[in-house]
């Protein structure tokens, strides 16, 4: 930023209205959008004053009835010109209105200004008042785009950082859920807010994320992967560290089991810190549906991680170095359909790892009615063509479709992304050097993610380092009247009472005749 | 600053790995290997060779169409022969003209021929056990014709001959006939220093076949399995019987399902079947003065599953006389794999393993002339048999009037 | 990974390393030594080695409890003086450098005879190299953590191999027991020790880093109980499925063992994937050989962090392993008649000396302790 533009923003306001009014234009130079309105409260001899707020920014029927109305149809405005009058008594009798402040500075006048709020300067007063009329268009409440699930609430996070701390308050009516603002980016002032809860939340951590995030320095946030970058504790990791979704339920569930929350303005997707590298295979169903399919579907999601991770480079490594593996009927198949085939296993697995992903990011940049024509097309083409043209083998395609699947049943996209990414190295180095370069690059990427921490906490807990209490919560997930503590990661443990567990009605103490149960 | 550089080399550690992926060291893809399915050892033509044949399948005619169009042959197997002064010589001429790298991993089963065999295993075994790419459940086993006769004949249901052999080990249990060895049971036994080994015996019989329908029985000659031979030492002594083989098996640990056909009770020269069920054979030694005794406890449930004895008119009366019959049968067949034992001194029964379990300090003096001592054993035998059921009839099948010669 | 954090290693952790020290290479080349020595009973010699094993872990805690904040070797340090403390660690030194060898000579020898007879040696050298000077700069309690994953494959390997070759488990081929002579086969059970001399000796190292002193002892029991019966499981089934006999004629019995199991008719040879869990258990043994080895370099010099110590030890390392790897007949004949004679004496013997010394001296202990822990505090 300029220095003089600085110089300017940190001046005070003075009691001329010309002034300021100058200061204002000189700061803001010409924008179409930025409305100024110049009104005289009550009538010709009344008091001048100039209205400044953004067109777009504001709700207008509240900037008319609740500021233009009020100020310009005020019959006596003798009390604004009397001696003692300050900046309460406008904020007490002129404006009616909610939300009111009154300003010193041009900084906040003009931040107040471009964040959607209305300020007013009247003449021989030297503050600003800022009316807060924020409003203006923003997308309704939808159901999210990324984390679909079966049963469970339908609403998402949206644009709008007020809708979201909203949809998180209107699940958690607990006094000691704080939600706390700062802005950061030096250009956009992107509202970011923290939410936790006070009592549940681990001593240490809101002053562990405040420090991250005041030692941000950037110009602009336009989303919150910006501020997952900034925050996170392996930059260089491939696995991520935060948890960004776009479901209030899941961030409600975080926030209750002692987790901190980063909601960021202008984008649907919250953080949640700290996170298990097994919570990217739950999804926030597997707590709704009865527990005996929650936990199933939790099994199936770990094959899943099993499988996108690591069955095509087992196909490489079975295929052309440990062929004794195979059983031989399968085996005789194998080589009967690679008979035409002219590549070698490694150069074909990644051909068809390459195509696969080719389809798949059509099948998101395109518009969706063409995306999904690409990907039938596309789909075809390999299936079919290409192993009639015997360039790839029937098992290969299998294969590959098989490992497709499962990275696309991995619930959370940035954690499958980094699945799919680390499968290349494992196919490479099994390609190579069989089961000695599986082996070795699988091991070398769990001491990564076992080094891996997130806030504080182990990224592989509960399993490494080995938490019994938490396992309720891990592999399979528990019913819920068994899961009575909170897991080890929140301050408080006490989640519910003892006995939840619901019991057979008993027939004698219900009918209670004699009372001696 | 130790920090650093210590965080650097964690960070380029991967790139030290990658500058050794570039070789691709013994890699080879499935398809450029010639898949070995079974592999015959015979002696070679000049002395002291051996001459190997390997059936190879051909994995687009094995399987039939998976991919692309490729020209078949229609012949799912090929069968490669060599000769070498050791068998990896062979096997390594073997690669001389076979378009792709000879590979074993899939080898289902190891023929020996009977000259090989008597000449010593030694060499096989040796062989077989130190290759790494060699499964260790690969069935063994002898033949009185040449290895390679049977290596490259053809069976019935099976389109790859060494697979329907690895299934007729599989479903031996159905007729019981000879011992399943494979690879790993051969080798202990052979390193063991009391028992001899027992491999079972397979030969090639010309099935009949009528003269209509010709191709539905299969023209070709079929591997039959049945029978076993055994070994002293590296050598192999002789065949046995089936009855001696029937024997043998009770003390090999091979329970099976057998079936058992006998005469009916009522001396009308006609047959019954039984099935045996369930066994329980336990063998205990017994040392007195030096002179070895073995207890041998048999039981064995049967199922009647056929019977032809018109004149028979109650399950109760059939089954009695029947399980009389049986145990003496059993009896008979104990006692002549015994019996063989004891002449032949080789010790396949595996019974100074018995001794040795029981008495290993009187073992050390018995060891040194324990086929002598085996010879000189008693063998006290019990035998029970019980048949349980009569399986869905209630009385046996017979005529519902009396035929006119019976009245004669 | 902060630098101010002291490592923490909890119990279960320090159980796991237990297991983890004991187990790899003793079900693979060491029971094949001992049947060759003697005969039917190497099963046997197997719990003599773990009962003396368990024995001298117990030994190790108990010393180290005395003065919990310093590892075995700075005991001696404090009690037999510098200069002697000095020969301790250079014999620490030579002897994780053996134990890198022999679990070496394990890995490469199951991975390459079974699976990729074509790889040259270097490489397999190189890439457990690469592997655990990776693991090594990531710090202690990350391999700790390993350990955790590493009990899990070991869990899994013998699970596999019950389910493979339970059904040709024959009881009377342990049988008949003792044919060597009892004392014979408790002077045959030194082979065993060597691998007990391993969790031994890193017990005695790191025992300073792990949580609650008086969790150690329950700890260790358990890790020694586990360890050994996890071991005992592989010459009981080698003894009953393939014969002593058997065992015998092969370098890697285990291996041997994993490829004749068969799960039905379909699975045969699935041995590979219980020599990746296999793999897991034996690279975390390596990691921890070269952290003693780095540790006890960097006390000789008298280097404060071991960190600085891992490159150049791991190359050392690696030539003599290479060396020893390189040919299968040394290789064994090494393990069998040199090893033990360097193992048994440094890993066992190391705990009996400081502690009887540390019995002598008793009154010099008892004032360090006091002045330790007011120095903790403080």
């Amino acid at each position: 930023m300029a220095p003089e533009l600085q110089e300017m923003l940190d001046s005070k306001t003075r009691v001329k209205l010309a002034h300021n009014t100058l200061m204002m234009e000189q700061i803001l130079g010409e924008s179409a959008d930025i409305v100024r309105r110049d009104l005289q409260c009550g009538g010709t001899d009344g008091v001048p004053g100039v209205l400044y707020f953004v067109d777009g920014l504001v709700d207008e029927r509240q900037l008319e009835e609740g500021i233009l109305r009020p100020l310009v149809g005020l019959n006596d405005a003798s009390f604004l010109r009397n001696v003692e009058a300050d900046d309460q008594t406008v904020i007490d009798r002129l404006l009616i209105h909610s939300s009111i402040s009154a300003v010193d500075t041009y900084q906040k006048a003009v931040e107040s200004l471009l964040s959607g709020d209305a300020v007013l300067w009247l003449d021989q007063y030297a503050s600003a008042f800022v009316i807060s009329v924020r409003g203006g268009d923003k997308r309704s409440i939808e159901e999210p785009q990324t984390e679909s699930i079966l049963r469970g609430p339908r609403d998402g996070f949206t644009e709008h950082i007020r809708t979201n701390t909203a949809l998180i308050r209107r699940r958690i009516k607990d006094p000691s859920l704080r939600i706390e603002s700062i802005i950061i980016g030096e250009r956009t002032r992107t509202d970011v807010n923290i939410a936790y809860i006070a009592d549940l939340v681990k001593p240490g951590l809101v002053k562990e994320v405040y420090k991250r995030l005041q030692r941000i320095e950037i110009d602009a946030v336009l989303e919150s992967g910006y501020i997952e970058e900034l925050i996170e504790d392996a930059p260089l990791s491939p696995f991520p560290t935060l948890l960004g979704t776009e479901r209030p339920d899941r961030v409600a569930a975080g926030l209750l089991e002692g987790r901190l929350a980063v909601l960021v303005d202008n984008t649907p997707f919250v953080l949640l810190m700290p996170t298990y590298f097994w919570e990217f295979f739950h999804a926030s169903d597997d707590y709704y549906m009865r527990y005996i399919a929650g936990s199933f579907f939790r099994l199936i999601r770990y094959l899943a991680l099993f499988i996108s991770l690591t069955l095509s480079s087992l196909y490489v490594l079975l295929v052309s170095f440990h062929q004794e593996m195979i059983p031989t009927q399968l085996a005789l198949t194998i080589a009967a359909g690679r008979e035409s085939v002219p590549f070698p296993v490694l150069v074909e697995v990644l051909v068809m790892e390459t195509a696969f992903e080719l389809m798949r990011e059509a099948g998101i940049r395109m518009p969706k009615p063409v995306g999904q024509a690409a990907s039938i097309v596309g789909s075809l083409v390999i299936g079919q063509a290409a192993v009639q043209a015997g360039i790839v083998s029937p098992i290969m395609v299998i294969i590959i479709a098989i490992s497709g699947i499962s990275s696309f049943v991995i619930p959370n996209f940035s954690a499958s992304f980094s699945i799919r990414l680390m499968r290349i190295p494992l196919i490479i180095a099994s390609g190579t050097l069989g089961l000695l370069g599986f082996l070795i690059v699988l091991f070398m990427m769990s001491v990564h993610l076992l080094s891996l921490r997130s806030f504080g906490e182990p990224y592989l807990a509960p399993s490494v380092p080995f938490r019994p209490n938490d396992q309720k919560d891990s592999l399979f997930r528990f019913p819920w009247w068994s899961m009575k503590t909170r897991p080890q990661m929140a301050q408080s443990a006490d989640r519910q009472g003892n006995n939840q567990r619901p019991q057979k009605p008993s027939h004698q103490s219900a009918g209670a005749e004699d009372g001696t149960s | 600053m130790k920090w650093i550089s210590a965080r650097y080399v964690a960070r380029i550690a991967p790139f030290i790995l990658s500058v050794f992926l570039t070789g691709c060291f013994g890699q080879e893809d499935i398809n450029n290997l010639a898949m070995v399915m079974a592999v015959g050892i015979d002696e070679g033509k000049r002395p002291g060779t051996v001459l190997v044949t390997a059936q190879i399948a051909r994995p687009s005619d094995a399987v039939g169409q998976t991919g692309a169009p490729v020209g078949g042959t229609g012949k799912p197997i090929w069968t490669a022969a060599a000769e070498g002064r050791s068998i990896f010589e062979a096997m390594r001429n073997l690669d001389r003209f076979s378009s792709r790298r000879v590979y074993w991993g899939h080898n289902k089963i190891i023929v020996l021929s009977a000259a090989v065999a008597r000449h010593g295993v030694n060499d096989a075994i040796d062989f077989f056990t130190r290759n790494h790419e060699l499964r260790m459940r690969t069935w063994v086993m002898v033949t009185p014709k040449s290895a390679s006769e049977i290596v490259a004949s053809k069976t019935g249901l099976q389109v790859i001959p060494g697979d329907s052999v690895d299934r007729l080990f599989h479903y031996s249990a159905y007729t019981s006939e000879a011992p399943p060895v494979d690879m790993r049971t051969f080798q202990a036994t052979f390193l063991n220093p009391t028992s001899q080994a027992v491999l079972p015996r397979v030969d090639i019989v010309q099935r009949g076949m009528p003269a209509t329908h010709k191709e539905e029985f299969g023209t070709s000659p079929q591997v039959e399995l049945s029978r076993a031979a055994y070994f002293i030492g590296n050598h192999m002594v002789g065949w046995m019987t089936i009855p001696e083989t029937r024997g043998a098996l009770w003390f090999l640990g091979h329970e099976t399902s057998r079936e058992m056909v006998l005469h009916c009770p009522d001396s009308s020269g006609k047959w019954t079947t039984l099935e045996m069920r369930t066994s329980h054979f336990v063998i205990t030694p017994h040392l007195l003065n030096g002179k070895v005794s073995f207890v041998i406890h048999l039981r064995a449930d049967f199922d009647l599953v056929e019977a032809d004895c018109p004149s028979v008119s109650s399950n109760l009366v059939l089954t009695h006389a029947l399980e009389m019959e049986a145990r003496i049968k059993l009896r008979e067949e104990l006692l002549s794999a015994i019996h063989l034992s004891q002449r032949t001194g080789s010790d396949f029964l595996r019974l100074g393993e018995r001794v040795e379990d029981r008495y290993p300090a009187e073992w050390r003096t018995l060891r040194d002339h324990w086929p002598q001592t085996l010879s000189r054993a008693e063998f006290l035998i019990h035998v029970k048999s019980s048949i349980r059921s009569p399986v869905l009839l209630a009385v046996p099948t017979r005529p519902g009037s009396v035929s006119k010669e019976v009245i004669k | 990974m902060g630098k101010d954090v002291r490592v923490q290693i909890t119990s279960g952790m320090f159980t796991a390393l237990i297991v983890n020290l004991v187990y790899p290479k003793a079900i693979g080349l060491t029971q094949g030594i001992m049947e060759r020595q003697a005969g039917g009973d190497f099963w046997l010699a197997t719990i003599f080695a773990i009962l003396q094993g368990g024995l001298v872990l117990l030994l190790t805690v108990w010393v180290v409890n005395r003065l919990p904040n310093r590892s075995l070797a700075e005991q001696a340090d404090v009690v037999l003086g510098k200069w002697i403390g000095k020969v301790i660690h250079l014999s620490l030194f030579v002897f994780f450098v053996g134990a890198f060898g022999a679990s070496a000579i394990s890995f490469v020898y199951h991975l390459m005879d079974y699976f990729l007879p074509d790889i040259p040696i270097y490489v397999f050298v190189l890439a457990i190299l690469v592997v655990t000077v990776y693991a090594l700069f990531h710090g202690l309690e990350v391999i700790s953590r390993m350990a955790i994953v590493g009990v899990f494959s070991i869990l899994m390997l013998n699970i596999l191999l019950l389910i493979g070759s339970l059904k040709d488990f024959d009881v009377s081929q342990l049988l008949p027991v003792l044919q060597s002579g009892f004392t014979h086969t408790l002077w045959v059970s030194r082979q065993h020790d060597t691998d007990w001399a391993v969790p031994v000796a890193i017990t005695g190292l790191i025992l300073p880093y792990v949580s609650k002193p008086k969790e150690w002892r329950s700890s260790a029991l358990v890790g020694a109980f586990f360890g050994g019966v996890t071991v005992l499981m592989w010459p009981m089934l080698e003894a009953g499925v393939l014969s002593p006999q058997e065992t015998g004629q092969y370098i890697v019995a285990c291996m041997q063992m994993a490829r004749s199991a068969e799960i039905g008719h379909f699975i045969h040879r699935y041995e590979m994937i219980m020599v990746a869990f296999f793999g897991i258990s034996l690279l975390v043994q390596l990691m921890l050989c070269l952290f003693g080895a780095s540790l006890s370099a960097a006390k000789l010099i008298g280097l404060k962090d071991y960190r600085p110590a891992i490159v150049p030890v791991a190359l050392l390392v690696g030539i003599a392993a290479y060396l020893l790897v390189l040919d299968h007949n040394w290789a064994i004949i090494w393990l069998a008649d040199w090893w033990p004679w360097l193992a048994v004496p440094v890993g066992f013997g190391l705990p009996i000396l400081v502690g009887l010394l540390s019995l002598i001296r008793y009154k010099k202990i008892k004032q360090l302790a006091a002045s330790g822990s007011v120095a903790q505090n403080a």
